[in-house]
């Protein structure tokens, strides 16, 4: 992570190219991925957390003379171990990875945003605080005291516009004040200029900020002063940084504080733990009272640390027996207390406020969750997603077919149709790869998009208010609707929207129901076979047996997988103009983490199938599946090779058995019976997901629980599909 | 337990404040809360976004079909699934006499 490859860019200028690492942290919503964006554009990388199933957003930048290696954190609002993404976070800011943190805080949401503030600040890793939506706090004519906040907290407090770009990258000059001098720095001339300038909208904030940047390149300061120091990243920033005292903000009453130092005390003699363990002791003693699941470990795991977890807990039993609280709760009201104080220094409103305006955000609001309204927006959406990507989808992907003929025949006169080669490079290869993309990829960047857009301007905890209760007849979280209805347009990224629940419990089920929500492609077959031969009320009906099953499914999972569903407790913000920037370039790079990462495999086996074809080795395996087909299903033989085309692309099923159809020079009424359709689409729909979803479903969770859930759904499909078949023949011999 | 129902009863003749769950507040109401009856990890979740006893919130709205609440706390809005705001016990200051 850290190079220290130095560049030279000419004889006269000095090597001093060096790496910072930077940890973005801060609650969901505050405009943090505004700042990695501006700060990383296109050389982000989503990757995961090593070993776990957690996001991470990581970029890189240089700046006045410096590599900047930057992690966007998921945004959080404590650093307990209620979710992996609060264990991952915290393990990562402490570790040597992070040299500096940069705390980002939504100015109109101060008290909230400084709780998790508190909680960093125990870390002891050196920090700048970033207020950003300053240009809110001004429109609310709200005034806030940076010279206050840089006094109480004795670390460096900026102002930040994201969305305009102001005040960006200052934080990174700021990150160099930090390394180069090992101590926060005072206000300096440049950050008063700063705080001037974000007054108002500037009408080409690109250009204003360049002309800073330029101001900066020019700028001797950093180059000549930091010329001579050479600094070795991995962690020695941090160790060579005097965190500032903070007892006057962070202590807490006396009964709490009392205990706590009396468990530092225990925590600084105990030699195992200070060598051994990163994190502050401070940290240890109130996690060991909040009975905090991984610290418990660290001390449980010999005798000395047995004793002072029993202290800790004594301790605990004692303040929760004075408080009458939860040692949650009580610490919480502390800190929040705390916050109250430094609030009422800061905060100043200028103006008494009058009647509150009702602006077009509050009017959405009403709307979208109005008992009625609210509704039928929703509904309006999914068919909104439905169609967008139907036919954007297919507009291109039809596109992409007749390029994909147009060549084809050039091959095919060149090098001749039957050739092997020819088929499993051509036909295989790269038949498979246009099929990726234009069977796969043209519904999937569309997704992308509306997730992005769907969740930037807020619109997704309004249907989850709306679809709570629903959900939990379902036996799950508000939130799994959200990948639902995305689930309609296709379920690649819909599964991968999963990533917002807060559990694993919650992410298995929201994984396997979305899964079995019929996406285009699914829609495709069903149109095609049942709506176009049987008429559109069977659809209907195919429909409300999938929801069944979905709703049995969820049952199923609610009473076998361990733990309780977890109650709703989201925060909603409010509406605002999605920033396009921060969506291109997150549809952008999530394009790309699509492309390396499933198309390959797709690619892989459309060649494997080619070779089976060639090969003839698919007649067997239509003669090996014949008893789950034919006997089975009733249906005929020959879909058996269909249906294992359709786990790449659920609509090659139906693509295939036309192909087949005009080959015999029968209609599709002749090829299948409208039991053999009905039966024929109903297993289209609900078994096996398609092979990107599979590995979709497996990053979210694991391999093992991807492979539980595609055996599940096949079994299910094929249970649904043996009554359809079995019925039908019983009916028909009465 | 013993402690709650005492404080309640205790409140009531003194302050003529009224005691009730989150689930029976009008919209557009500003309580007190009392203390919150639900489970540990619950508890801190909320705890973590500001609701804890003595702080003042407001409800906003309802979710249709007795769905879920809206409240606003320390400034910013949260939602609440319906089982937990019934576990909620807040106070009003004796300006809703219901």
């Amino acid at each position: 992570m850290s190079c220290h490859s130095p560049k030279n860019k000419s004889k006269n200028e000095l090597n001093f190219k060096d790496t910072i690492n930077i940890a973005l942290a801060g609650n969901p919503n505050v405009g943090k991925s505004v700042i990695f964006n501006q700060l990383t554009g296109l050389s982000q990388t989503i990757g995961n957390w090593p070993g776990k199933t957690v996001e991470r957003m990581e970029g890189r930048l240089e700046f006045l003379g410096y590599h900047f290696n930057i992690v966007d954190l998921p945004g959080i609002y404590s650093l307990s171990t209620y979710s992996l993404e609060e264990i991952v976070s915290r393990e990562f800011v402490i570790s040597e990875e992070v040299d500096i943190i940069i705390n980002v805080i939504d100015a109109t949401n101060l008290e909230r945003n400084l709780f998790f503030t508190f909680q960093l600040l125990e870390l002891k890793v050196p920090m700048i605080l970033a207020i950003n939506q300053m240009d809110i706090l001004r429109r609310r004519n709200i005034d806030l005291d940076f010279k206050e906040l840089e006094r109480i907290f004795k670390l460096p407090v900026l102002p930040v516009v994201a969305v305009h770009g102001t005040g960006v990258h200052q934080l990174l000059e700021e990150a160099i004040e930090l390394v180069v001098h090992n101590r926060p720095h005072r206000h300096s001339r440049e950050k008063r200029l700063i705080e001037s300038k974000y007054h108002g909208r500037p009408r080409h904030h690109s250009r204003r900020k360049r002309s800073i940047e330029s101001k900066h390149r020019g700028h001797h300061y950093y180059r000549v002063e930091h010329a001579l120091k050479r600094i070795e990243s991995k962690g020695t920033i941090k160790k060579s940084f005097t965190f500032p005292e903070l007892n006057q903000i962070t202590s807490f009453g006396k009964e709490v504080e009392l205990k706590i130092l009396s468990l530092i005390e225990k925590i600084n003699n105990y030699e195992q733990i200070v060598s051994s363990c990163n994190y502050p002791s401070r940290f240890l003693a109130i996690k060991l009272l909040e009975r905090d699941l991984e610290v418990i470990k660290i001390f449980t795991d010999n005798e000395e640390g047995k004793v002072i977890f029993e202290l800790s807990q004594k301790y605990r039993e004692e303040l929760e027996s004075i408080h009458g609280e939860d040692i949650n709760t009580i610490i919480s009201s502390e800190i929040y207390s705390n916050i109250k104080k430094i609030i009422d220094l800061v905060l100043r409103t200028k103006i008494k406020k009058s009647r509150e305006r009702r602006t077009l955000a509050d009017f959405f609001d009403h709307l979208t969750t109005h008992s009625i309204f609210g509704y039928l927006i929703l509904i309006a959406i999914m068919f909104g997603i439905y169609f967008f990507t139907f036919s954007l989808g297919d507009f291109f992907a039809e596109i992409m077919d007749n390029i994909f003929v147009i060549l084809s025949d050039v091959v095919y006169i060149n090098y001749g149709a039957d050739n092997n080669l020819v088929k499993i490079f051509w036909d295989g290869g790269v038949g498979g790869l246009v099929g990726a993309i234009g069977g796969v990829l043209v519904y999937v960047v569309p997704f992308f998009l509306i997730i992005e857009i769907l969740q930037d301007s807020g619109y997704l905890p309004r249907a989850a208010f709306l679809m709570d209760r629903v959900m939990h007849s379902l036996g799950v979280h508000g939130k799994t609707i959200i990948p639902m209805i995305l689930g309609f347009g296709c379920n690649v990224p819909a599964c991968a929207g999963c990533r917002i629940m807060e559990t694993e419990r919650e992410k298995k089920v929201s994984v396997a129901l979305t899964s079995l929500v019929p996406c285009a492609a699914t829609m495709t077959v069903v149109l095609g076979l049942v709506g176009r031969y049987l008429g559109f009320y069977w659809v209907l009906i195919l429909f409300l047996i999938n929801f069944s099953v979905i709703f049995i499914v969820g049952r199923i999972l609610n009473k076998t997988l361990p733990g309780q569903c977890t109650e709703l407790i989201m925060e909603m913000h409010e509406y605002r103009v999605p920033n396009y920037s921060v969506i291109f370039k997150q549809t952008w790079v999530r394009t790309k983490e699509f492309v390396f990462k499933a198309m390959p495999i797709m690619l892989l086996l459309g060649i494997i199938l080619e070779i089976l074809l060639i090969f003839n080795a698919l007649e067997p395996i239509n003669v090996i599946l014949s008893p789950i087909t034919v006997l089975w299903l009733g249906l005929p033989a020959i879909t058996g090779v269909f249906l294992i085309y359709g786990i790449l692309r659920k609509e090659l099923t139906l693509v295939l058995l036309s192909i087949l159809a005009s080959s015999l020079n029968v209609t599709l009424l002749e090829l299948l019976t409208p039991i053999q359709m009905i039966i024929f689409s109903l297993v289209t729909m609900l078994y096996i997901p398609c092979f990107a979803t599979v590995i979709l479903i497996a990053k979210q969770t694991n391999w093992k629980y991807a492979i539980q859930i595609s055996l599940l759904e096949i079994v299910l499909a094929l249970f649904v599909g043996g009554i359809i078949n079995f019925g039908s023949l019983i009916f028909i011999s009465f | 337990m013993s402690k709650k129902s005492n404080n309640s009863k205790t409140n009531k003749n003194i302050n003529v404040s009224l005691t009730k769950c989150l689930t029976e507040c009008e919209n557009g109401e500003e309580v007190v809360v009392l203390r919150v009856n639900a489970g540990r990890n619950a508890k801190t979740r909320l705890a973590n976004l500001g609701l804890v006893p003595g702080v003042k919130i407001k409800k906003t709205k309802n979710a249709p079909f007795k769905g879920p609440l809206e409240i606003i706390v320390k400034g910013s809005s949260l939602v609440i699934g319906r089982g937990l705001a019934s576990k909620i016990i807040v106070e009003c200051n004796g300006a809703c006499l219901t």
